[in-house]
């Protein structure tokens, strides 16, 4: 039964094309709902024959009219197209009731409609963007069922902007992408800037196809009309329709109020023609054209060199950065550091190794005393280990650092000694570290550092990890006295370069394995390397043989 | 024939003793660096912080690089500048933050430091305003003349910026 079939959902939906919206069409199907209607549908339902099919038949029912006319129509709307109501078209021939230039349009229109036959339509009708009430019915649309329900200030705005859009529609879009270059603040808006640029301002166009659901023969009350449909394109290609195409669902009902209330359906579908096949495939030819032309283009900016590491060989780079000082005693801090690297790795020799940073005087954040210093430093080294026999893990490169304050009457003191081992995983990583100073026995050595500076020193950096001259296998420390000061914080980032990140089955946590494979491809490489050379060696060797040995030669 | 994306904004700035801040940022990179979409160098609007102290700008900012080499990998330094009432423009503080080498979202914090002139420089700053700047901004990104420097430390600020996947295409070696 066409009861279950019904379609309650009348929210939008909205589409998207890129093609002219102009290609759009609907087909609007529109049908009273009768006795006589729904048993003429289903004609397999009566099982008994006792009565005659053809007294049931609407088209000699008793009121005498044509069913083709009163209970159904149909209509093709293309997009933007005007099809008249019988109330437009009584009130249009009226010439006194044309005031602007489009009703003398119409009216021009509906004059030779008349005259070559009357229109097709009947029921269905449309208001395009430009009638008068697709406005109206903006502007007094009621969402709620309160009778005291006005159009509140923003209703107002939108409307406004709707309105002007369609005056200046190219103005506005043009002005939409760009970026104002002066004047970014007016001081003074006025009423017009205030009402383009308050709310937002899409472009819309908007068409609505109604129906007439009078009685026929009085057809042309504008109480009667009915909103069936309402379509909104925009100029980024976004269709919205409400309610939704009826291809997959049944069809609307309208209940029409009034003494007699009588149930319409009706059902839209979408019958825009397809693109032709040899359009689509150009359209697309041309899209992997263009495409691949700007790939092309960015492809020859970047190039295709790109520099490599030897291989058997890990690079590391580490752009570091020395953050800050937190928790000294004293003011005027500077750091000064060193890489230290150990075995197996050699570094460019232009690199420089060491720094010192600026002389910061601290400031209060919190509980603690801070020191910026935000120095950069970046350090290149590269690992390469021949020897195939040692295959434990590598060491790698140490910072070694001093914090020293220089006041202004230039005493001199040192205020912490730390090392931090170069992040081994690469990314960025934070790291705090803390220090410590020697101190002396006894009050002397305090007292003489409070008022002229100096105090003790390391002769020997690495003495903070493992001193450079240690060999045996405890190391001990005691005896060494010391005092905690502060901390100072570094950001690294580490890149690690390598051709044997480039195999197949590579795996990150088999770092230890990659290391050792260093050996194997080390030693592939020179017997490549060898091959080559010998080569060459034999083919000058051959060049600067005297030609008849040559040619007589099976080679 | 690597490229790397930078893709991030200055958040803000908080900790310095005015209001009213606006930064100069700009992306120093080695030779082998190309840009190859995105502007290199800019400059904040200026902004009073209504509640609190931290100042927002939330300044895109947006870069395409290729890449020959990893020697000179891209750097961030910024200037800090505060505007008075009178429109004049004095300077807050020198940063700088390396641009991270790993994929993924960072969020920086980057300490700034400015410049101390003497004592009388220091009074003059306090009263009126001004103080010594750097000759030469190059500096801010480069460690090898900062010992000459006797400097103050400044506020600091938030850049939170992330580098898209490096496409390194395949590496025929």
């Amino acid at each position: 039964m066409a009861d279950s079939g019904w379609s309650t959902d009348s929210a939008e939906a909205v589409y998207r094309s890129r093609d002219p919206v102009r290609n759009l069409r609907l087909r609007v199907h529109l049908q009273k709902v009768t006795s006589s209607s729904l048993l003429y549908q289903s004609p397999s339902q009566l099982v008994d024959d006792l009565i005659d099919l053809t007294t049931f038949n609407p088209q000699t029912s008793a009121s005498g009219h044509s069913r083709g006319e009163v209970d159904e129509e149909e209509a093709v709307i293309g997009w933007q197209e005007k099809l008249f109501s019988q109330f437009e078209v009584d009130l249009y021939q009226n010439e006194t009731a044309c005031q602007t230039p489009l009703d003398h349009q119409y009216r021009q229109e509906i004059l030779n409609m008349e005259a070559s036959g009357g229109r097709k339509n009947h029921r269905i009708f449309t208001y395009t963007d430009s009638d008068r009430y697709t406005n109206l019915e903006e502007h007094s649309q009621k969402m709620t069922t309160s009778d005291t329900e006005v159009p509140s200030f923003l209703v107002e705005r939108m409307a406004n902007v709707r309105r002007r859009r369609q005056d200046r529609r190219g103005l506005s879009t043009s002005r939409e992408g760009s970026i104002v270059k002066s004047r970014i603040i007016t001081w003074e808006p006025s009423e017009e800037f205030v009402r383009n640029n308050h709310v937002i301002n899409t472009p819309l166009q908007t068409m609505y196809i109604m129906a007439d659901l009078g009685p026929y023969g009085k057809l042309g009350q504008s109480n009667y009309e009915q909103v069936l449909c309402t379509l909104k394109v925009d100029s980024n290609g976004v269709i919205t329709v409400k309610p939704d195409f009826t291809d997959n669902k049944g069809p609307y009902r309208i209940v029409t109020e009034g003494e007699k209330r009588e149930l319409w359906k009706y059902t839209i579908s979408d019958v825009s023609p397809p693109a032709q096949r040899e359009e689509e495939e150009r359209e697309q030819r041309v899209f992997k054209d263009l495409y691949g032309r700007h790939k092309e283009y960015l492809s020859s900016l970047v190039g295709s060199d790109f520099e490599m590491t030897i291989p058997g060989s890990l690079r590391l780079f580490v752009n570091g950065e020395v953050v800050s000082a937190q928790g000294y005693e004293y003011d005027s801090l500077y750091v000064h550091f060193f890489v230290e690297l150990p075995d197996n790795w050699s570094s460019p020799p232009f690199q420089q190794l060491s720094g010192v940073t600026q002389t910061c005087v601290t400031k209060s954040v919190g509980m603690d005393e801070v020191a910026y210093f935000s120095y950069p430093f970046t350090f290149e080294a590269s690992l390469f280990q021949e020897n195939e026999f040692f295959a434990d893990l590598p060491q790698w490169p140490v910072l070694y650092f001093e914090v020293i304050s220089l006041d202004f009457w230039q005493r001199y003191r040192v205020e912490g000694y730390g090392s931090i081992v170069l992040p081994l995983a690469p990314g960025s990583h934070t790291m705090t570290v803390s220090t410590w100073r020697p101190v002396e026995l006894g009050t002397l050595a305090e007292l003489r550092r409070f008022f002229i500076g100096g105090s003790l020193e390391l002769e020997d950096l690495s003495y903070v990890r493992i001193p450079g001259n240690f060999k045996g296998r405890r190391l001990s420390r005691f005896g060494f006295r010391t005092e905690t000061t502060g901390s100072v914080t570094f950001h690294f980032h580490c890149i690690q370069q390598s051709k044997a990140f480039l195999e197949p089955g590579f795996s990150w946590k088999k770092m230890q394995s990659v290391l050792g494979g260093f050996y194997k491809q080390n030693s592939v490489f020179n017997v490549l390397e060898a091959f080559q050379r010998a080569r060459r060696r034999m083919q000058e060797a051959r060049e600067n043989l005297p030609q008849d040995l040559v040619s007589s030669s099976t080679l | 024939m690597a490229e790397v994306h930078v893709i991030g904004q200055i958040i803000g700035a908080t900790g310095f003793s005015e209001s009213s801040l606006f930064c100069k940022w700009g992306v120093h990179t080695g030779g082998a660096w190309k840009l190859l979409s995105g502007a290199r160098e800019g400059q904040t609007q200026v902004d009073t912080p209504q509640l609190g102290n931290m100042a927002y700008w939330s300044h895109p900012i947006d870069l395409h690089f290729a890449t020959k080499g990893l020697q000179g990998w891209p750097r961030l330094h910024l200037q800090v500048w505060s505007q008075d009432i009178f429109g004049r423009c004095q300077l807050s503080g020198y940063g700088f933050s390396h641009i991270p080498s790993s994929p993924g979202a960072h969020s920086l914090d980057c300490v700034t430091w400015r410049p101390l002139g003497d004592w009388r420089e220091q009074l003059a700053r306090a009263f009126v305003g001004g103080g010594p700047q750097l000759l030469h901004s190059d500096v801010v990104y480069c460690g090898a003349d900062r010992y000459r420097l006797h400097t103050a430390a400044g506020g600091h600020r938030a850049p939170g910026a992330g580098p898209d996947p490096e496409k390194l295409c395949p590496l025929w070696g």
